[in-house]
């Protein structure tokens, strides 16, 4: 099913997906894609063992069917608005996953084994599940994170165990990945879903009584986008390649065959692919390779594939230039981008951000790569991008935003504060730092011992000298609190410049471009 | 040197433990090596060890001669600057203490002469208000500033300089002899604000030494000091200069101590309720300011953590209330804010540009201030002073005298330090480490237009003010050690 692509034009998924091959998986920003092995596709296909029909494993066949033939029975029965149907699955769900947190930690910690990346590993899961479930009952008593109060809604999903019996296993997979970070960057997740959502396609059978057109999108396809965004919140990406999914499922006239229907939609997933990122990309680095020169020295911050793939080939276009990536805690995606370019043999400096004001001195020009542009002209990047850019602007330098249309959106924003993703806090404190600040536990104020106090009698045998003791402290401790998100937005005036696949533009331009594209969408089909 | 019997590791407290037994000159020796291992570092323990060491080398120091004392020191404060550049407060100390030699020197002499000088004469006072602004654009000659502040507030100030006379125990000594000339420029404007910030304090508010100098006893500031130094070796014995110096060394001290408290006291005019402040790094002197507003108002502190040099200390500082678990002797304990019901969010570095649209002031703590107006100060500094202006919230520096620097920063890279890359990409990682530049800056320069107040055991100043209180605090001759 999937293999279409792999022949032709050399394009879509495979270069997206594969370019962060070099290293397990840490990656990137607005792009980058993936672990080792390509992730969505290749992973989604074998180490789930999914997907196309002709190469499901039984067990998991058998799993399959019998979800489909839930699902089927329950509409059958409730044969009236979908809402309802819904509801209880959902509830059933949510009740599967309280049970779990509740009885199986020994589960989750291992069906997890990669939970986060290296960079930045965490405590023992045990720990966190326990974290995570008494998060949840405190949940009332204590308001969490200051600014960014309305953007907890639920914890984040970790496991595959809550999930409803619909997810199919491609999704299950990538779920997890796009929760360890394994699969980052706005782009590369969005097309490891596409991929994904081609296997799940493929899988698909219409039920007896009702149209593919109809059913497909909101009983099939919505419960894998609701555990993806459990996972993780949808990237602005995902979000418009889901609108365009929709968009494209519901005007498949019904009465076509279900196999040619079928077959049509994940050719047009692969054309969307091509056409919006893997051209889009190369039309791109075309337009950004003129942008350096020889001596140039390029700052960039994060980790942005497409900003990697236009350094590249500029370095194999025989230009000499060095590179200054600027990375920041607790992600480090940076890291991997300064490795991948030194292995190119590009002279790379690498700076952390609170060095961002040497760094900046030091640089000409300014690479940024986006999570999203938004209409208002701003950029919605990892969070960081828009202390490089004010410094850079500060310093005249020119700042150029690479950024495909795809990742364009009609929302607006004004600060960080009101949209944005929060990231679990115990991520703030790496491993090394935690293990680093056990010794001051016995200068920590006497309110907050006798709280631990209590609270290691409550959980009965806890070793002391673990490095989760800290977050305990910073737990129990009612007035600290780490607070992560993962993005924020740049004000328009740092931009000089947007490169997308129509040309070079200034932000004000993003909400035409945006329009432009959206029409274009509508045209073709 | 006594490290035998102490098995602590070294650093502040070992070096003055050592020094009660150990000569001079092992002890300065000891010093300098601790200084060039970075085991004592930052400013305040520099500080203190440095005055600890030159109350030592005064003590020990045999003979009368005031010249002799005065290249003594220097010589061991030219040993120890250069041992480490980048610790500018060690070079601060040393010209202190040179400052306070030549002070007791000008009183004794004064008191001598005072009978041939008037103190109403004209002349000295024109000499005096020509001089002083000459002297102090020596330091920074550059400062647009000079030109502003130094000429306009003459005669207008006269009043008010001679009715604070009679406290003028609490007042600088550098500013209390030239009382007798209240004309000139620009004493009253700091007198005031002395008068204003020292009173509600103890004593101990003016930072130099006091209890010597009879109200009548009056000297001309001039470069003629130094010759003065030695026609005074000859020609006066009769009072002792070692003990005279040693006290006000004493002084110093005492003001290092309580700088903090000084600058927290201040804490209240600053901070209201439901505030949110940021701050960054790990800094007593920020610590305690917060926490004397937190006994009266409740507000909520967001705290960049500062990676990766300063993290373990920021953590620590926010559980604990103190930097590392052995914390230096000086420090009494006092809790940390989360304990006295203060909300702290610690965010990391990359959050400052989005959190501070809602942050109404930031706080900063500093490594050294320098006589523009600017500041060297943690990493990161410069980004969220600059994040700070570009959302027009106040920044304010918390800072002890004793970091005020007469350096004028000529060349910004030498007075940035570079930590161990280590921090930032550990060494096992030798593919990364082999093939990429890994640069950690320890501190950033802030400029003097991103902060819009200083505040000093002294009270708040403009950046634009700062050189006035260099100019109180280092003599001329020393600039230069």
């Amino acid at each position: 099913m999937s293999e279409p692509t792999g022949g032709e034009t050399a394009p879509s998924p495979a270069p997206i997906v594969n370019d962060s091959t070099t290293t397990s998986g840490t990656p990137a920003q607005p792009e980058t894609a993936a672990p080792p092995p390509a992730p969505p596709s290749k992973d989604a296909k074998t180490t789930e063992a999914a997907a196309g029909p002709t190469k499901l494993s039984a067990a998991e066949l058998k799993k399959q069917k019998q979800a489909e033939k839930q699902a089927r029975r329950a509409q059958a029965k409730s044969s009236g608005p979908p809402a309802p149907q819904k509801g209880p699955s959902n509830k059933e769900g949510a009740k599967s996953q309280k049970e779990s947190k509740q009885s199986s930690k020994d589960d989750k910690s291992k069906s997890l084994p990669m939970r986060r990346r290296n960079s930045q590993p965490s405590v023992v899961t045990l720990k966190e599940t326990k974290k995570e479930s008494r998060k949840e009952s405190k949940k009332d008593s204590r308001q969490p994170g200051l600014f960014f109060g309305h953007l907890y809604n639920q914890p984040r999903q970790h496991s595959i165990v809550g999930a409803t019996k619909e997810v199919h296993p491609a999704i299950l997979a990538l779920g997890l990945q796009y929760s360890s970070y394994i699969v980052c960057g706005s782009t590369a997740r969005m097309v490891a879903m596409l991929l994904a959502f081609k296997a799940v396609i493929d899988s698909y059978q219409t039920p007896v009584g009702t149209s593919l057109a109809r059913h497909l999108t909101s009983h099939h396809l919505s419960p894998q986008i609701d555990y993806l965004r459990s996972c993780r919140p949808l990237s602005i990406s995902m979000g418009n390649a889901i609108r365009w999914l929709k968009d494209i499922i519901i005007k498949i006239d019904p009465s076509t065959p279900e196999a040619e229907a079928k077959r049509d939609l994940i050719s047009e997933i692969d054309d969307f692919i091509r056409d919006r990122v893997t051209a889009a990309d190369k039309l791109i680095i075309d337009h950004a390779v003129k942008k350096i020169e020889n001596g140039d020295v390029i700052l960039t911050y994060a980790s942005s594939s497409i900003v990697e793939k236009t350094l590249v080939h500029t370095h194999k276009a025989g230009i000499k230039f060095s590179v200054i990536v600027v990375d920041s805690k607790p992600l480090f995606e940076g890291k991997q981008l300064a490795r991948k370019l030194a292995h190119h043999g590009i002279p790379v400096k690498y700076f952390l951000v609170t060095g961002a004001t040497h760094a900046v001195k030091q640089a000409n020009k300014v690479f940024l790569g986006a999570h999203a542009m938004m209409s208002n002209g701003r950029l919605y990047s990892r969070v960081g991008t828009a202390i490089i850019s004010m410094l850079a602007h500060a310093q005249s330098l020119p700042v150029i935003v690479l950024c495909e249309s795809v990742k364009f959106t009609e929302r607006v924003a004004l600060d960080s504060i009101v949209g944005n993703e929060v990231a679990p806090s115990e991520e703030v404190l790496s491993e090394g730092e935690r293990q680093e600040l056990l010794p001051l536990k016995p200068h920590l104020p006497a309110g907050l011992l006798t709280k631990l106090g209590e609270s290691t009698d409550k959980a009965g045998v806890e070793k002391a000298n673990s490095s989760g003791e800290v977050l305990k402290w910073i737990e129990a401790s009612d007035n600290l609190q780490m607070l992560q998100v993962l993005y924020d937005v740049t004000p328009a005036e740092y931009i000089n410049m947007v490169i997308t696949e129509y040309g070079s533009l200034p932000p004000s331009s993003v909400p035409v471009v945006h329009r432009l594209s959206m029409d274009k969408q509508e045209t073709r089909k | 040197m006594s490290q035998g019997t102490v098995i602590v590791a070294p650093g502040l407290s070992s070096f003055l433990k050592s020094l009660k037994t150990t000569p001079v000159e092992p002890s300065v020796e000891h010093f300098i090596s601790l200084l060039k291992r970075r085991q004592i570092r930052n400013s305040r323990p520099c500080a203190i060890a440095t005055t600890a060491l030159l109350l030592r080398v005064v003590g020990e120091f045999k003979g009368r001669d005031a010249a002799k004392l005065v290249k003594r020191i220097r010589e061991v404060g030219r040993q120890l600057t250069s041992a480490q550049p980048r610790e500018v407060v060690v070079g601060n100390i040393v010209r202190r203490v040179l400052g306070l030699v030549r002070e007791v020197v000008d009183e004794n002499i004064d008191g001598e002469t005072n009978a041939t000088s008037d103190p109403g004469h004209p002349a000295p006072a024109q000499h005096d208000s020509l001089h002083r602004p000459l002297l102090t654009s020596s330091i920074s000659q550059y400062s647009p500033l000079k030109h502003a502040a130094a000429e306009p507030m003459d005669a207008s100030f006269q009043s008010e300089a001679t009715s604070d006379s009679g406290d003028i125990s609490k007042r600088p000594p550098l500013l209390a002899s030239h009382t007798s000339y209240a004309a000139s420029a620009g004493t009253g404007l700091t007198q005031s604000l002395f008068g204003i910030f020292s009173q509600p304090e103890t004593p101990s508010a003016s930072n130099t030494p006091t209890g010597q100098q009879s109200p009548i006893g009056k000297g001309m500031l001039t470069s003629l000091n130094l010759e003065r130094l030695t026609d005074f070796s000859k020609s006066n014995t009769n009072f002792d200069l070692k003990a005279e110096v040693m006290d006000g060394i004493r002084e110093l001290q005492d003001e290092l101590e309580q700088s903090d408290d000084l600058i927290a006291a201040n804490a209240l005019d600053h901070i209201h309720s439901n505030e949110i402040i940021l701050t960054h790094t790990a800094s007593t002197s920020v610590q305690k300011f917060l926490l004397a507003a937190a006994r009266k108002r409740k507000f909520t502190v967001v705290h960049a953590e500062t990676f990766p040099h300063d993290h373990t200390a920021t953590h620590g500082i926010l559980l604990t209330g103190k930097k590392r678990e052995n914390s230096t002797v000086d420090e009494a304990d006092w809790k940390p804010l989360i304990a006295a019901g203060i909300e702290v969010y610690v965010i990391p570095d990359s959050h400052v540009y989005a959190i501070m649209s809602r942050v109404n002031k930031v706080i900063l703590a500093t490594h050294t201030v320098l006589a523009n107006g600017g500041l060297v100060a943690a990493a990161g500094a410069h980004m969220i002073a600059k994040a700070a202006k570009n959302h027009q919230v106040p920044v304010v520096v918390v800072s002890g005298v004793y970091k005020l620097s007469p350096v004028y920063p000529f060349d910004l890279d030498e007075l940035i330090e570079y930590g161990d890359a280590s921090s930032v990409v550990p060494y096992e990682d030798g593919d990364f480490v082999d093939k990429v530049d890994v640069e950690a800056p320890l501190f950033d320069y802030v400029p003097a237009d991103l902060v819009d107040l200083y505040i000093t055991n002294l009270g708040g100043h403009a950046p634009s003010f700062l050189y006035r209180i260099v100019a109180d605090h280092y003599r001329p001759e020393d600039i230069t050690l």
